[in-house]
């Protein structure tokens, strides 16, 4: 079967099951979301907005419903007594800001981890490399969301270097952009960083030991060619599946990160969405978000391959 | 009474009848709350402030998102919300500086002589902010679209609020007049409605669409731009029809926007770097921090008690334990508000001892709430087990922020030291609202009643009402809740709500905790903070239903 048409079962088995299991989960919290829309109407109106709702169906009626209008790109919409808000629109508006913010954490952390792990590799036991792997595990330990609130103290106030909460459009000003999404992406880096760092220097160590390794060394090859040209590629795919992996824990992360920093993005959209019960609109985020998820490992699974020409190989 | 604005007043004097918007208030089942000593500082941090200079902007960060938006019949508005609303809109009448009722957008509010018909006047020459005029007839579809009588609307909480109308009609172009059921002395109170019954132009009371994010209102600010989450900005109304009590014109302010920054200790970074110019809170230990850098001249701090809200433990006294008056009283006697105080609230609480905050009509410094006696407690306990055969056992449902569960842990301890079980249950804010709609609680954190006439309370305590969370059932309450609202006499009606009051503190049908604190903080060059009064410059000194903020002004 090819890779692709094995890559979509793949997408429509999680993304059953995960929003299937999202919708088991809403059915099964306390009290009644009409009371969160329309709380201190008569019952009557309640009862009229219940049936308007569908929430008197079924749990699988009411979940097929959701499916279909799901599939064919409606999103459903956000219940007021005022009148309906497609989720869309808000999608289109938070979506991006998710995006962006995820993007610069996984840049940074990446950008960080990647030489750091290579240099505690290659000077594995030294003080640097104690240093290092002390300072990982600290940061490992510190909560991003306590580490959001020191650094815009301290960052933002003490020496006011950086805005501490709002969203700026990077077509508005791009500079202003990146002030504001510094610290929400430092937050939500710093412990990957740490988890990126540890798996490179492990993987690189093992590499450093290979046949082909002492073999370039031998050859004359200089230490910093065999660490970045050698060693570095079949070192890289742990960390590769990690940082695919790793997007299911930036994206729980953001939810805090972005309430924290006020950002409108999907995390603010989510729990806009738990704490005020829009049940259709939060089964329609996570299953954009796990669509989204899917289709990231699946480019990660693809970039094996230009990696490893061995996977590359096989697959022929 | 004449004024700048104000071509005459319809006053009885009376007290602030903040209003329905209560209902949303109780939506903000008590987070953390505040209390403290009475506000007081309001009008200090202007004393020196010097001649208003028009222009400028204020970013104002808020406590939380509208989501559902400004359809004001049927929005669900905490103060966050009314905070907007009074941007775009304005109400009928607005307190004076000793909570009296006043016109504002009416030019008259009018009883007659057994308050039973109210003759609205409305002001000539204002508009709305699309250009079309202010007559009667939209102030009349408004109060229609209120009280759940006018098509394709549909309120909530204002139907039972706005029960007591029996018709709305327009008299001329100029004139509405309203036909209550009984005699409804607090009508104008009603009129405010806690800042948030404004009135809508008739383009946005019919729009079956967009009324809630297609604000058109009188007010001193118009609607630019919302994008949920991140800004609510609104810019001068050129054409606003108010000036200040020397005769300036409204709004100073350019421009203001507001901010949703929910983690409060992010929303005072966000003060404290610049970011935004002025901010709300009434998180006790917030406000104990900003109280030290009142002091220090970083930021300015205007706080206050007055007219607010209470915060208390709600009981159910539809069922056991605390349908039985021993098991009230002896979580009363357990509860030792001073160790509270010291713990939770840095010392800057005060304790509530009845539903009505300072300024209130019916508030009085003492009643019979019990309080702390740790024996007289534990007593109580062993004759209740006596009594029904059964420990005296109860949960305690609140939200599960950090400081609420504290809050919980405290009262828990209080109870198990006096010899009762107490389970902590936690959910969230929805879910805690389902649980008082449904009466599935015991007991339960809560926030309400914030300033104005008593009789604003009516459908909270009123045997029956589907709001009536605790669900007792006291014909004494209720008797004198009639009696509150149909009573044309000022000390008569002063006479009943202490009574009401005292009631409350015999029953113990809630632990009155404290008095709500609500505080807004500024940078120092921010000012106009409280405002002015309708007809004065002396301002209404409340701030738990927000701020004017026409008055808002920066130094140029």
């Amino acid at each position: 079967m090819p890779v692709l048409l094995r890559r979509f079962i793949h997408l429509v088995v999680v993304l059953f099951c995960v929003t299937l299991f999202v919708a088991l989960l809403t059915s099964m919290l306390p009290g009644d979301p009409v009371n969160s829309i329309a709380g201190f109407a008569p019952e009557e109106q309640k009862e009229q907005i219940r049936e308007q709702l569908g929430l008197d169906d079924p749990i699988p009626v009411q979940y097929g419903r959701w499916l279909s209008d799901f599939v064919t790109g409606d999103l459903g919409s956000y219940w007021t007594v005022t009148g309906d808000r497609p989720v869309v629109d808000r999608v289109k508006d938070a979506l991006p800001v998710s995006i962006q913010l995820m993007v610069y954490a996984q840049v940074l952390a990446l950008v960080v981890a990647i030489p750091l792990g290579v240099a505690t590799a290659y000077r594995a036991g030294s003080r640097f490399d104690r240093g290092s792997n002390f300072t990982a595990f600290g940061l490992l330990a510190l909560p991003n969301f306590a580490l959001a609130l020191i650094l815009a103290y301290y960052v933002g106030v003490q020496l006011g270097w950086l805005p501490v909460t709002g969203y700026v459009a990077p077509s508005e000003d791009f500079v202003e952009h990146l002030r504001r999404m510094a610290m929400p992406a430092i937050a939500l880096a710093v412990g990957q960083i740490a988890v990126y760092m540890r798996l490179l220097r492990s993987d690189m160590i093992a590499t450093l030991q290979e046949d082909f390794i002492t073999m370039a060394k031998s050859k004359g090859v200089s230490p910093r060619r065999v660490l970045w040209r050698h060693a570095l590629r079949p070192s890289s795919l742990t960390l590769l599946t990690v940082a695919g992996l790793n997007v299911g824990t930036l994206i729980g992360s953001a939810v805090v990160i972005e309430v924290i920093f006020s950002l409108p993005g999907l995390g603010s959209l989510l729990y806009e969405s738990i704490t005020s019960r829009q049940y259709i609109a939060f089964q329609s985020l996570v299953a954009i978000i796990a669509v989204g998820y899917v289709m990231l490992n699946f480019l990660v699974d693809v970039l094996y391959a230009v990696l490893d020409p061995r996977i590359r190989h096989a697959r022929a | 009474m004449e004024g700048p604005f104000v071509a005459s007043t319809a006053m009885r004097g009376r007290w602030i009848r903040g209003a329905a918007a209560a209902v949303a208030l109780a939506l903000v089942v008590t987070a953390c709350g505040g209390g403290g000593d009475d506000g007081g500082d309001s009008g200090s941090a202007d004393a020196d402030a010097g001649e208003v200079t028009p222009g400028g902007k204020v970013v104002y960060g808020l406590e939380a998102e509208t989501a559902d938006g400004w359809c004001l019949p049927e929005a669900q508005l905490a103060i966050s919300g009314i905070q907007v609303a009074r941007t775009i809109y304005d109400t009928l009448t607005r307190p004076n500086a000793d909570g009296e009722y006043e016109p504002w957008l009416a030019s008259a509010v009018e009883p007659n002589e057994d308050f039973t018909q109210w003759t609205i006047t409305v002001r000539d020459g204002v508009t709305f902010h699309d250009g079309t005029p202010l007559d009667a007839t939209v102030v009349k579809n408004n109060l229609d679209a209120y009280r759940g009588a006018y098509p394709g609307r549909s309120p909530q909480l204002f139907i039972f609020t706005f029960s007591n109308i029996a018709s709305v009609d327009v008299v001329d172009p100029m004139t509405v007049m309203v036909t209550t059921k009984v005699p409804w002395t607090a009508f104008d109170a009603y009129l405010y409605g806690s800042g948030r019954v404004g009135m809508m132009a008739q383009a946005q009371l019919d729009d079956p669409v967009n009324c809630a994010d297609n604000l058109i209102g009188t007010g001193p600010f118009v609607f630019d731009e919302w994008v949920p989450n991140q800004r609510f900005v609104a810019t001068k109304n050129p054409d606003y029809w108010a000036t200040d009590a020397e005769g300036r014109q409204l709004p100073y302010l350019d421009e203001i926007e507001y901010r949703p920054i929910v983690e409060v200790a992010q929303r005072v970074n966000a003060l404290d770097s610049g970011d935004i110019n002025a901010m709300h809170t009434s998180d006790p230990l917030t406000i104990s921090d900003l109280q030290a850098q009142d002091e220090s001249g970083e930021i300015s701090l205007t706080e206050s008690i007055d007219f607010g809200e209470v915060t208390y433990l709600m009981l159910n006294s539809s069922k056991p334990p605390f349908d039985n008056i021993k098991a009230r009283q002896a979580l009363a006697f357990a509860f030792n508000f001073d160790d509270y105080n010291a713990i939770r609230g840095k010392g800057i609480l005060t304790r509530a001892t009845g539903p009505f905050a300072p300024g209130n009509v019916g508030n009085l410094d003492e009643t019979d709430l019990p309080g702390f006696d740790l024996e007289e407690a534990q007593r109580l306990v062993e004759e209740y087990e006596q009594e029904t055969g059964q420990p005296l056992s109860f949960s305690y449902t609140t939200t599960q922020a950090e400081s609420t569960v504290a809050d919980a842990q405290f009262w828990q301890q209080a109870a198990e030291d006096a010899g009762m079980e107490v389970e902590i249950i936690t959910v969230d804010q929805s879910t805690q609202i389902d649980a008082a709609l449904a009466g599935d609680f015991e007991a339960i954190a809560w926030r309400n009643h914030p300033g104005g006439d008593p009789d604003e309370q009516y459908n909270w305590w009123q045997t029956g009402s589907p709001v009536n969370f605790g669900r007792f059932d006291d014909p004494d309450i209720s008797r004198l809740l009639d009696e509150g609202r149909s009573n044309p006499d000022d000390d008569a009606r002063v006479g009943i709500y202490e009574d009401l009051n005292r009631r409350f503190g015999e029953e113990v049908y809630n632990i009155w905790n404290y008095y709500t604190i609500w505080s807004v903080a500024t940078a120092p060059d921010v000012h106009g903070v409280l405002g002015e009064g309708p007809t004065s410059a002396d301002p209404f000194p409340g701030l738990a239903v927000g701020i004017p903020p026409a008055y808002l002004w920066v130094e140029q």
